[in-house]
């Protein structure tokens, strides 16, 4: 101990007061204050992120979920729908949505009647271009329904054209419709005239949440109601074939799997496979399950099983780490009044794991209903019209998927599918937060502190 | 027999079996518990297993392996010449299996009788008018080899069906009928059907496996098949990526390696700084109120779908980066950019680059700040000089796990991005990526077995081999580097 | 050089260093530390016994506001350093604990060099205009905390690599490398072999020639080795201050005494 004594020199008198900080402390501190402030304008950057985020779709896509409606009374022909008066329902169906057109023509041409209603330079059958495409549509399935209405008046609440829905929505304003051929300024005057008149209005849209999806040029009749069905078959799919194999895979590496390198591959395998991109699964789905198994294109049992693959690691994850937070000493007491391993584990560890997988799987579900890439690939972007048939033959029929239309929409040139796809983003948000939230309020009731 | 209702029936059989086997062993003894080696329980659940679990597979091995037989065998019954210019044998075969539902469908609402079909042909009758009356539409007429092959294709699925119906249930039968005769009071029923519950415990943890050898396989197998259209000597070190219908395209992997590179790069400058400092932040300076808003807030952020970064990038990012930047600056006049795909990107990276440097800088251990601090530093000396340098590893390696996800990332490029393959340093610039391509290629109308199809699988094997040395590398700095404090 | 228990050694009259005033410190809602009053010696080391939670880490974090780091606690009453309150608001910690180092219960070396963890504290106060002065300081400091033979000719070896013995040395040192005037250490042999404490004690009663040392202790028979003066806490009160003969041989409170014959702690 000889290094300490030999070092004798005076220590340096520093009485420096405490109180009177230090030109280098003001230094020290003024950097401290500067990283700090960093850190406050990174969080701020991020929330503001997820605010834009957000606001942007929220402020782009709700207006999806109101529609413009022109309500008319339209007089069922008899002349033009069932010309022999035989009232044959094979004949009326002969009469194809083009034949049902000029009677919405001519009940304008009522509506013309009135003196407040008209605007120079617009006919009758200009103006029934203001209703949507969807429109002789509708009326034809009504009368095919009730064919003994025909001869009466009846009165529809038809969808408006896209552009007229724009109109009231802000996307369209008289100087785009001078260059826009779909649309003219005489008709944005008319409708400014039914609105007064009472006979359009703007109300909420079922139909955005029920209706199949509409073809290019009727962006206000396209709806979410396949894609939903579509997501919600394969979410099923997910759960059916995730949940079992997950937890049974979980269970075994977790409490039977010997210590060996064949364990040790699986591991690596399945924390690999968390982070492969979603993509190659879906080329894995494509040249397995479509080209090889001969499943067919766009079917939600195909979307599901992908899924479910992409899935499984997820749960896996979770479900092991709820099965390691059950102490050994469960275990042990189990197995130490005779019960077998198999016993001990089904018995005793998963029901108190269960609210932890539970929560693992439902967070891993609303992963895979958000999950877009693999889609594409297996050709869920086709555009379908019908909806699935009812499970277990539905799972084999051609369907959409929640965030693959929203894909979709945005592919098309018409600016209307903008607040649709937005729209739908919305809903997809809604369902993805009511999963999170029933997940919190699973973690929070059955948590358990060891 | 439909293969629902087999199912259903096969577990139907071993629902029985369970409780037979259950009060037969109850009966063996007398009613006695005692005298088994097992609970009665178990002795059912033998029996069940037994009747369930070989019917099952054997039912799900059988519907995967069908259509494959069906299908191989019926195509060799479509001359060539049936196959109408512009169309492929894919779609001629898709045509008979639609035309053979549309038989099922008219027997079964009486437009057909089994007779009729037998004597129907296409030379004779409208095929397409008749499945159009039961709501079954076609494209085009039907030609009699098609019709005679959509025949047969229902015969043959009807036949192997019922087969398999056949078989299916007489194994359940046989498990249940051998299990049952096997039940005796001394009969070790509680380890068989642990034994058997084990195994399926085991099988299931190979689908992970499974799924990774079936990742490899298949694209492996259609990667080599495109080698042997197009050199692999041009796909790897051709500059020009122009993809043409006709044939003779150039496809070059570097100039869409570059966009994927470099988009990820401006994510990955824009991501790491900010989900550091924000992961810094938390767990060094706020208090317990802001870090329970603020965490789930970033949370929130990590479990937005990407499809909806994606549209963020399209309908407003774009719009505003153009508007207020590109053009201004004369940079570009295009929505879709680098820039665009790149910050929306990092946007979605930094709840996961900070929840991963989170993790990490807690690894760090307490004793290491307060030592710091009982030396006089001020916390930011401590970050900066104490807690980052001994989080290095672990940082690093949630930077490459987060440079790996930007890689494998296709949304938000697919909408943010653009479709434009070049090689270009100005970020406004609308540059595509390997996912870009991916999604286009396999989405198009080409052929399948073109080499403009093919492609795609050569770039899905690229990703899959870059994303994955990445993740392995991340994972083993990782782990590295929490054995040091642990 | 090293006197063996100095249980009758005199302890001649020493300028005040620290002087505590009915100290309280709440930890959330529990009162840890009550009405503590307590005077710490210039050059001296003085040992703060007691059973364990009774309040004498959480004391000696006060004397250089580590507590300030832990959100929950609060300080009340006046400490004072030369005259001065250390819980002035115009005080800034940092200064503060570059005057009162600390040493932990584990040794701590931070993952870097030998060199740069010595320099760890001379570099963030500014202590060295260049190398040179830095390098002087870093041996000075190793030579203190009587660690520089063993390591002079390894720098740059990271300090994780140390032994435990040496590890602690090397936290001592650091801990001098500031120019500190008051050293606090918590337990500071807790995590060491016999060979490493024996060393560590040693050492300690060589830095009472510079430095004012309080050290925290379980052991009563470290305290009796190398404390001057010895405070027992009990229960967060100060149950006893005295000389460390005094307390040893001649304890005046009932619960002191109990202590020491081992019947409570």
């Amino acid at each position: 101990m000889t290094d300490a004594t030999n070092n004798g020199a005076p220590k340096k008198a520093l009485k420096t007061s405490l109180i009177a900080v230090d030109e280098r402390t003001k230094r020290r501190n003024a950097a401290e204050a500067r990283f700090r402030a960093y850190g406050v304008v990174a969080i701020v950057i991020a929330i503001l992120a997820l605010i834009g985020l957000v606001g942007s779709i929220l402020n782009n896509g709700s207006s999806a979920f109101r529609q413009t409606f022109i309500t008319m009374d339209v007089y069922l022909d008899p002349a033009k729908l069932d010309k022999d008066g035989s009232g044959n329902l094979e004949k009326i169906a002969k009469v194809s949505t083009f034949g049902y057109a000029p009677l919405i023509a001519k009940s304008f041409e009522k509506k013309f009647e009135d003196p407040n209603v008209g605007v120079e330079g617009l006919s009758a059958k200009k103006a029934a271009k203001m209703i949507s495409k969807e429109g002789p549509a509708e009326m034809r399935r009504f009368v095919l329904a009730n064919p003994e209405m025909i001869g009466e008046t009846v009165s529809f609440k038809f969808l408006a054209s896209g552009r007229i829905d724009g109109y009231f929505k802000g996307r369209v304003t008289m100087e785009s419709a001078k260059l826009d051929k779909n649309v003219s300024t005489e008709q944005l005057m008319l409708a400014d005239q039914l609105k007064a008149e009472g006979s359009l209005q703007t109300s909420f849209n079922m139909g955005f949440l029920t209706r199949a999806d509409g073809s290019e040029n009727r962006p206000e009749a396209a709806g979410l109601g396949v894609a939903i069905l579509g997501s919600f078959y394969m979410m099923i799919v997910v759960l059916c074939l995730t949940l079992p194999i997950g937890v049974a895979a979980s269970i075994y590496l977790e409490e039977f799997a010997p210590k060996n390198w064949i364990t040790d591959i699986v591991e690596v395998n399945i924390s690999n496979l968390a982070a492969v991109p979603s993509i190659v699964f879906g080329i894995l789905g494509l040249s397995i399950f479509i080209n090889f198994m001969g499943l067919p294109q766009s079917a939600p049992i195909v979307g599901g099983l992908v899924l479910t693959l992409m899935t499984l690691p997820t749960i896996i994850i979770a479900t092991r780490a709820s099965l390691k937070a059950v102490p050994p000493s469960i275990r042990d007491a189990a197995l130490g009044v005779g019960a077998s391993k198999m016993q001990a584990v089904f018995h005793h560890v998963l029901p108190l794991a269960a609210p932890g997988i539970l929560t693992g799987t439902i967070i891993g579900l609303a992963q895979a209903l958000g999950e877009t890439a693999p889609l594409l690939l297996i050709g869920m972007v086709a555009f379908v019209r019908e909806f699935p048939a009812a499970p277990p033959e539905g799972f084999f029929d051609p369907a959409a998927a929640l965030p693959v239309q929203v894909y979709n929409w945005t592919q098309r040139a018409d600016p209307a599918f903008v607040e649709r796809a937005s729209g739908a983003i919305i809903v997809l948000l809604v369902f993805l937060l009511a999963m999170n939230a029933i997940a919190i309020v699973l973690r929070r009731r059955f948590e358990r502190r060891w | 027999m439909s293969a629902g209702l087999v199912i259903l029936v096969v577990i139907a059989i071993a629902t029985a079996g369970f409780f037979i086997g259950r009060s037969r062993s109850l009966s063996a003894v007398n009613g006695n518990i005692r005298q088994l080696h097992s609970l009665p329980g178990y002795y059912g659940q033998t029996v069940f297993l037994a009747a369930a679990v070989p019917a099952l597979l054997v039912a799900f091995g059988w519907l995967l392996l069908q259509p494959i037989l069906v299908e191989s065998q019926i195509t060799n019954m479509i001359a060539p010449s049936d196959i109408a210019e512009g169309s492929s044998r894919g779609l001629v075969m898709a045509d008979v299996r639609r035309i053979a539902t549309g038989l099922d469908v008219a027997i079964a609402t009486g437009a057909l009788t089994e007779d009729q079909l037998g004597a129907l042909s296409a030379d004779q009758s409208d095929v397409r008018a008749l499945l159009g009356s039961v709501g079954v539409a076609l494209a085009s007429e039907v030609k009699e080899s098609v019709l005679v092959a959509s025949k047969t294709y229902r015969e043959m699925t009807a036949t192997l069906r019922s087969a398999m119906a056949i078989i299916v249930i007489l194994l359940s039968l046989g498990g249940a009928v051998f299990s049952l005769s096997r039940i005796k009071p001394d009969f070790r029923a509680r380890n068989v059907s642990e034994t058997a519950v084990k195994a399926l415990l085991i099988l299931s943890s190979t689908v992970a496996i499974l799924t990774t050898i079936g990742i490899i396989a298949s694209l492996l197998f259609e990667t080599a098949h495109f080698f042997r259209l197009y050199p692999a000597k041009d796909f790897l070190f051709s500059l020009t990526w122009n993809p043409q219908f006709t044939g003779g395209s150039d496809l070059g992997i570097l100039p869409l390696l570059w966009g994927t590179l470099y988009v990820s790069f401006v994510a990955l400058v824009f991501a790491v700084p900010i989900g550091l400092l924000v992961a810094i932040y938390l767990s060094e300076y706020a208090t317990r109120k802001v870090r329970s808003i603020v965490k789930p807030a970033i949370e929130i952020l990590a479990g937005i779908p990407t499809i909806v970064y994606g549209l963020f990038a399209l309908i407003t990012v774009g719009p505003l980066l153009r508007d207020y930047f590109a053009q201004p600056l004369g940079l570009g006049t295009s929505s879709s950019s680098v820039m665009t795909a790149g910050i929306v990107m990092g946007i979605m990276l930094i709840p996961f680059v900070s929840s991963l440097s989170d993790d990490v800088i807690n690894a760090v251990p307490q004793a290491m700040r307060d030592g710091s601090y009982g030396l006089g530093a001020t916390q930011s000396e401590t970050v900066k000089q104490v807690i980052l340098p001994a989080a290095l590893p672990g940082i690093v390696g949630a930077v490459l796990l987060a440079a790996s996800r930007a890689i494998g990332e296709t949304m938000i490029v697919v909408m943010g991005a653009g479709a434009a393959a070049k090689l270009d340093l100005n970020p406004f610039e609308a540059m595509t990526t390997i996912t870009v391509k991916i999604v286009s290629q396999l989405t198009g109308d080409t052929e399948f077995a073109s080499p403009e199809t093919l492609v795609a699988f050569a770039l899905g094997l690229s990703l899959f081999v870059v994303t994955l040395g990445l993740n392995v590398l991340a994972l083993y700095i990782v782990r590295k580097y929490r054995e040091q404090y642990e | 050089m090293y006197d063996a228990p100095n249980l009758g050694a005199t302890v001649e009259q020493k300028d005040i260093k620290i002087s505590a005033k009915k100290v309280q410190v709440y930890y959330g809602e529990t009162h840890a530390i009550k009405d503590v009053d307590i005077e710490v010696q210039d050059k001296t080391v003085t040992a703060f016994i007691g059973p364990s939670g009774c309040g004498k880490s959480t004391f000696l974090r006060c004397l250089n506001r580590m507590n300030d780091t832990i959100d929950i606690c609060r300080v009340e009453g006046d400490i004072l350093l030369d005259g001065e309150d250390i819980y002035d608001k115009r005080v800034d910690p940092v200064q503060l604990r570059a005057k009162v180092g600390m040493v932990f219960q584990k040794p701590n070396p931070f993952p870097k060099s030998i060199y740069d963890n010595v320099a760890y504290g001379p570099r963030i106060h500014g202590l060295a205009k260049n190398k040179a002065e830095l390098d002087e300081i870093v041996e000075k400091a190793l030579r203190r905390g009587a660690i520089w033979n063993e390591v002079k000719d390894r720098l740059d070896a990271p300090g994780t690599g140390l032994s435990g013995g040496q590890q602690q040395r090397l936290c001592i040192a650091r801990a001098v490398a500031t120019e500190p005037e008051v050293l606090l250490m918590d337990e500071p042999c807790s995590a060491l072999d016999p060979i490493a404490t024996a060393q560590v004690e040693e050492l300690i009663d060589e830095l009472r020639s510079r430095y004012s040392v309080v050290i925290v202790t379980h052991s009563m028979q470290q305290a009796a080795r190398v404390s001057q003066k010895t405070a027992f806490f009990h229960l967060g009160h100060l149950v006893e201050y005295d000389d460390t003969a005094n307390i040893f041989t001649n304890p005046k409170d009932e619960r002191t005494e109990s202590y020491i014959t081992g019947r409570i702690g």
